[in-house]
């Protein structure tokens, strides 16, 4: 209990937990919120932090524990009612209407009017300009939001949540999309607002950010807290210490014996969806029989260069080649036939389609060999019985294989893909989060699938976000941050707190 | 392998699926009949027995179905990859258009080569007509609703020009070709009713259509296109391929109905040719959940309502046009999700 | 002559204009009006109808706009609450009403497909004494129906309603983003809803122009498909509602020029299809465009 000299926090957790199913997202957190602070939230993936922030702005509520505004503990019906006390979230998919300009965005739904339900254009400008001189920035309010550069739309999306009446601004991973120069700005704009008087809570897992724009930072580990410093009490080295903690110390796994190479990325540049670069440059070989693991934070360029590889995403410059094949330009159905294979890691919407049955979903992709189809015609006992057995192999659970696959639990349906993927026996299978989702028997079956792969002469490029997953499995692991290769370690090898601190941004020393 | 949804002792879920939509459009129409002082039970009641109470009634449902079993089927394979083709009745008017015109220009040619080719000629035309909405699809991505609604008016202008100008019977009045040569009509099956090969044509490409779902490895991937194009593409499906290859056999099979009409019912090509049999398909292929047995079932009871519908209205007062009525609430029926998801949404925000 | 077309041009925009600015904010707000020739429809007969027994102009128009606007509220239900599609429930509305009206015809009047009342009362023409002397001008300006005044009116009214009212962003946001709007504290469906029966009102006062504002009689053919044409108007003009009435106008000058160039070698079907053609290629130029902006990385 605060004593009565100690002024309430803004915004305090006390005692959260909140679990889904057998996965504890939150686990006893303590959080204080100090008003006029820049508050940084840091953790991992899978630490906490979004449920975490859904609690706090209203999306959720907690199993047990409190959420106290000014002291007062507080049950909020839904976002809404958070935002009544002040509490507002820029969301990383930006609320923002196009086809409007910055300053119809900035009012819609509150705008100021007159008897006749005419927009008081005056007056919404006036606004406007108040709001853009409070937080020094400047912005063209006519332009239409389409028009404008993401992190002009970044900037609008804080300067309505202020508009609104919020003062505690949460911010979720806000400099994901945004250059080097733009976060600079963005730092200060979050430095005035907070001498302004507002709160501002930054989730991040960029060290050197956290660094430069907060007074005090909550590491966040497996859904518990840490520690929480203030930041000039703290160096890089110590965060990235809490944050990754403890990893495990890897099975022993035979050693590899890489063969001749059968992926080779050379010089490879490559987008987003919105024009932002996300991989740099980026050169690599990997070789029949060893599994290479790309470690890093999610948000690095990992979705980009598996999108590079696989022939789903377009790439600015490089190339790559499959078997001794370039295959720069070809699609990923041209890319299958080199050698390729795909786990998804949005298992949901591109791995299976659940609406389809088990059988199907094991046998596309390869209905068209001459054992599965002549002439254009499926051969579906052949099919079946394949398909039966190699169900069986993979230890698939089902009642029958022609129910959906969307029967299945998020584990067996990953076996279902594993096998497919594995059937078709790939030169170079691009492994995707390969156990998101999975139970831990699924987990412990798969990585051996991926390991008896590699000792028949298979090769993995193993993209995954569970650290402890690629330090087990990979026999190289090369650490992606910003786009580019920033180290590389050896199995066995004792650099793990180094693949952490190079996740991090942190340079090999 | 057979569809996920083809369970041994579910055959109650997809029926009842199907059925309700038509029968809460009879239901409203119901309401309708009693509203303008009509006995709903009586007038279904007639409607039955005029659709199926005797062979000669059956055969004229049977004949009445034909082209919409074409029509729903066109709609089908298009939806089946996942493409919304409204503009089946366009194809309905350039195939039997390009069939009329083989089967009155090309005379001189024996009966066994004449008939195929105005058959193939609609196929060609109805095809080819789709082959723009298609591909702006698979490469740009423009809304094929929209385009082949377009089309479907300019589909019926062009073949309205071409009816009143260069292809109209000399020496008639109204809007209309020459008749097609009899060596190009479609034979009767049992005279003296309408009912002629084109019905057992549309049965053999609904069989083809069961056995292509299920047997051809394309049809497996049509179907995968379908239901998830992301997967589709991940699994080596070229998705745009497909799209283009689908509005074209969907075009051609829509041509096909408009030639089957032409050659089987009206022995040429006038002004007014369809009675909205591309948009009459649309209701079949919802209703029938775009299986062939769903078609087949669909396209006999909206057969069984057009000809019940003129009939019932020589012996009685209750206008045709109920048959619309039905028609139009059933697809919207056929559509809504009943199960009011707004307001389990309002319930869980 | 030239006057003749100009004069018949303005007359038979009148209809699908209105129409086209229904739809124009139907779309805006985030629903493909399909379904705008049955409401068309059922404005022309109910228009015709409320006219005989009332003998006021004024009443017949509001009776037909309340046809369309009740036709646009369960079309936009069905759509918004039943989630079902918008292009087959517009088709089936258009269906659906062309049977009901014919069915009423029969059922009420015992006509099948014309009706013809006495005593109609039709819209009254304006002559505005000197501007009617003065060539083209006098064409453009006299002679119309207040309900023609209304229409063109209705275009910068449609610009300022969209552009400056608090309904009109709201309306705006309910289309281009409808998860923002409902983040923001906003009901997308119900804007929705009301943005239909809009269109439906606007679409029912076309129709009643069809059959009393021209002919004075109703036939149920007597749509000519112009809620169609409507569509391409709003498709073709890209929401915006002058290049909308401009190019409702064109539509119109299509018409008017049609009838007089029978017999020197136009053929007026070709012309008739000049409508949808536009719409594919301006779906097809603007598909262009989103393609090559991405390219470049926006």
């Amino acid at each position: 209990m605060a004593s009565p000299s100690v002024p309430p926090a803004r915004l305090e957790a006390r005692g959260i937990c909140r679990r889904f199913g057998t996965v504890i997202a939150n686990d006893s957190i303590d959080m204080r919120i100090e008003r006029a602070t820049v508050h940084a939230i840091i953790g991992g993936n899978g630490a906490g932090k979004s449920t975490l922030m859904r609690i706090l702005h209203g999306m959720d509520r907690p199993d047990t524990g409190a959420v106290l505004v000014d002291g007062t503990p507080t049950q909020f019906a839904g976002p809404a009612a958070a935002f009544a006390q002040g509490i507002g979230m820029v969301h990383q998919e930006f609320m923002l209407v196009p086809g409007l300009t910055l300053l119809e965005n900035l009012v819609l739904a509150h705008e100021p009017t007159d008897r006749f339900g005419r927009i008081d254009v005056a007056a919404a400008q006036v606004a406007a300009h108040t709001l853009a001189r409070q937080a020094g920035v400047n912005l063209d309010w006519d332009m239409k939001i389409e028009d404008a550069p993401i992190h002009v739309r970044q900037i609008l999306e804080i300067l309505r949540l202020l508009y609104r009446g919020a003062d505690v601004l949460i911010l979720d991973e806000p400099t994901a999309v945004l250059a080097p120069a733009q976060v600079r700005d963005l730092i200060a704009l979050l430095r005035t607002l907070r001498d302004e008087g507002c709160t501002v809570i930054f989730v991040s897992h960029k060290l050197d950010e956290i660094l430069a724009v907060a007074d005090t930072v909550t590491v966040l580990r497996s859904g518990r807290v840490v520690a929480t410093k203030p930041v000039a009490e703290t160096t890089k080295a110590m965060l990235a210490e809490m944050m990754i903690g403890q990893v495990l110390a890897s099975p022993a796994a035979r050693p590899s014996t890489p063969g001749m190479a059968v992926l080779e990325v050379a010089h490879v540049t490559a987008r987003d969806g919105r024009g932002h670069v996300r991989v740099s440059d980026l050169s690599m070989t990997l070789r029949a029989g060893e599994i290479v693991g790309i470690a890093g934070v999610a948000g690095n360029g990992q979705d980009e260069l598996a999108a590079a590889v696989t022939g789903l995403g377009a790439i600015d410059g490089g190339t790559i080649r499959i078997a001794g094949h370039d295959a720069t330009h070809r699609p990923l159905s041209g890319r299958r036939p080199l050698g390729l294979g795909y786990l998804s890691p949005d298992r949901a919407g591109e791995g299976l389609c659940l609406a389809a049955s088990i059988a199907e979903n094991t046998i596309a992709s390869h209905h068209r060999r001459p054992a599965f189809c002549r002439h254009g015609v499926l051969k579906r006992g052949a099919i079946t019985r394949h398909v039966e057995s190699l169900l069986d192999r993979y230890g698939v659970r089902r009642a029958s294989a022609h129910l959906p696959v969307a029967s299945l639990s998020g584990g067996n349906q990953q076996r279902v893909a594993v096998a497919r993927e594995l059937d078709g026996n790939p030169s170079v299978l691009v492994a995707c989060q390969p156990t998101r989702g999975v139970d831990i028997h699924g987990i412990a079956f798969i990585h051996q699938c991926l390991l008896n792969f590699r000792d028949r002469g298979g090769a993995v490029l193993l993209v995954s976000e569970e650290l402890d997953e690629v330090i087990a499995l990979s026999d190289r692991i090369l650490v992606l941050y910003g786009g580019r290769l920033t180290g590389e370690v050896a199995r066995g090898s004792s650099g793990i707190d180094e693949i952490g601190r190079m996740m991090l941004g942190g340079a090999r020393p | 392998m057979t569809g996920a949804a083809s369970q041994p002792g579910s055959l109650w879920q997809p029926a009842a699926a199907m059925a309700a939509p038509f029968l809460a459009a009879l239901a409203m129409a119901g309401v309708l009949l009693t509203v303008a002082g009509h006995n709903p039970f009586d007038v279904y009641g007639l409607l039955a027995v005029e659709s199926f109470g005797s062979v000669k009634r059956i055969t004229a449902t049977l004949a009445a179905a034909t082209p919409l079993m074409l029509t729903g089927l066109a709609i089908a394979v298009a939806f089946r990859a996942g493409v919304f083709n409204v503009g089946v009745e366009g194809c309905v008017y350039v195939g039997g258009l390009a069939a009329a015109f083989v089967g009155f220009t090309c005379t001189a040619l024996p009966a066994a080569v004449l008939l195929p080719s105005s058959l193939a000629a609609s196929l060609v035309a109805g095809s080819l007509w789709m082959l723009i909405p298609g591909v702006l699809k698979a490469r740009l991505g423009v809304d094929e609703v929209v385009t082949t609604l377009m089309f479907n008016f300019i589909a019926i202008s062009l073949a309205a020009y071409l009816v009143n100008g260069p292809l109209l019977a000399p020496g008639s009045a109204n809007s209309a070709t020459p008749m097609v040569a009899e060596a190009a009509r479609l034979p009767r099956l049992a005279p003296p009713s309408t009912l002629n090969a084109g019905f057992l044509i549309a049965i053999a490409l609904l069989v083809l259509y069961g056995l292509w779902g299920r047997h051809a490895a394309l049809g497996f991937e049509t179907r995968l296109a379908g239901l998830n194009a992301r997967f589709a593409a991940a699994s080596g499906i070229s998705v745009p391929v497909l799209v283009v290859k689908m509005m074209l056999l969907s075009g051609a099979i829509g041509g096909l109905a408009g030639a089957v009409h032409a050659l089987g019912n009206v022995g040429r090509f006038v002004t007014g040719f369809s009675p909205g049999y591309g948009f009459t398909g649309i209701a079949v292929a919802l209703l029938g959940r775009n299986s062939a047995v769903g078609i087949f079932l669909a396209a006999l009871f909206f057969g069984a309502l057009a000809t019940a519908g003129a009939t019932i209205q020589l012996f009685s007062d209750v206008p045709i046009e109920i048959v619309s009525v039905v028609q139009g609430m059933v697809m919207i029926f056929a559509v809504a999700q009943f199960g009011w998801p707004w307001l389990r949404r309002r319930i869980a925000s | 002559m030239i006057d003749h077309v100009i004069h018949a041009a303005v007359l038979m925009t009148t209809p699908v204009l209105l129409a086209a600015l229904g739809g124009l904010v139907n779309r805006i707000a985030g629903l493909v009006n399909i379904g705008l020739d049955s409401m068309m429809l059922a404005g022309a007969l109910v228009g015709l109808i409320v006219a005989a027994y009332t003998g006021n102009w004024m009443a017949a128009l509001a009776a037909a706009a309340v046809a369309g606007g009740v036709l646009g509220f369960l079309m936009s239900l069905a759509i918004t609450r039943l989630n079902a599609n918008e292009i087959i429930v517009g088709l089936g509305f258009t269906i659906a009403v062309a049977g009901l009206v014919r069915f009423f015809l029969k059922s009420a009047y015992g006509s099948s497909g014309t009706l013809s009342l006495p005593d109609v009362a039709q819209l009254p023409r304006i002559t505005i004494p000197v501007v009617a002397d003065i060539p083209v001008v006098g064409a453009v300006l006299s002679g119309h129906d207040p309900l023609t005044w209304a229409a063109w009116l209705m275009v910068p009214l449609t610009v300022w309603f969209l552009a400056r009212t608090r309904t009109g962003l709201r309306l705006r946001a309910a289309g281009g983003a409808p998860q923002a709007a409902r983040a923001l504290g906003l009901d997308p469906l119900a804007l929705r809803d009301a943005s239909t029966v809009y269109a439906g009102l606007m679409a029912g006062l076309g129709g009643a122009y069809l059959s009393i504002g021209v002919v004075g009689i109703f036939n149920e053919g007597i749509t000519a498909g112009r809620g169609f044409i409507a569509l391409a108007a709003f498709y073709f003009g890209n929401n915006g509602p002058w290049p909308t009435a401009l190019c409702a106008l064109l539509f119109g000058l299509f018409d008017a020029l049609q009838i007089r160039l029978q017999g020197h070698g136009v053929p007026t079907e070709i012309v008739q299809t000049l409508p949808y053609v536009m719409v594919v290629v301006v779906l097809t130029a603007m598909a262009h465009a989103v393609r090559r902006r991405r390219a470049k990385g926006g």
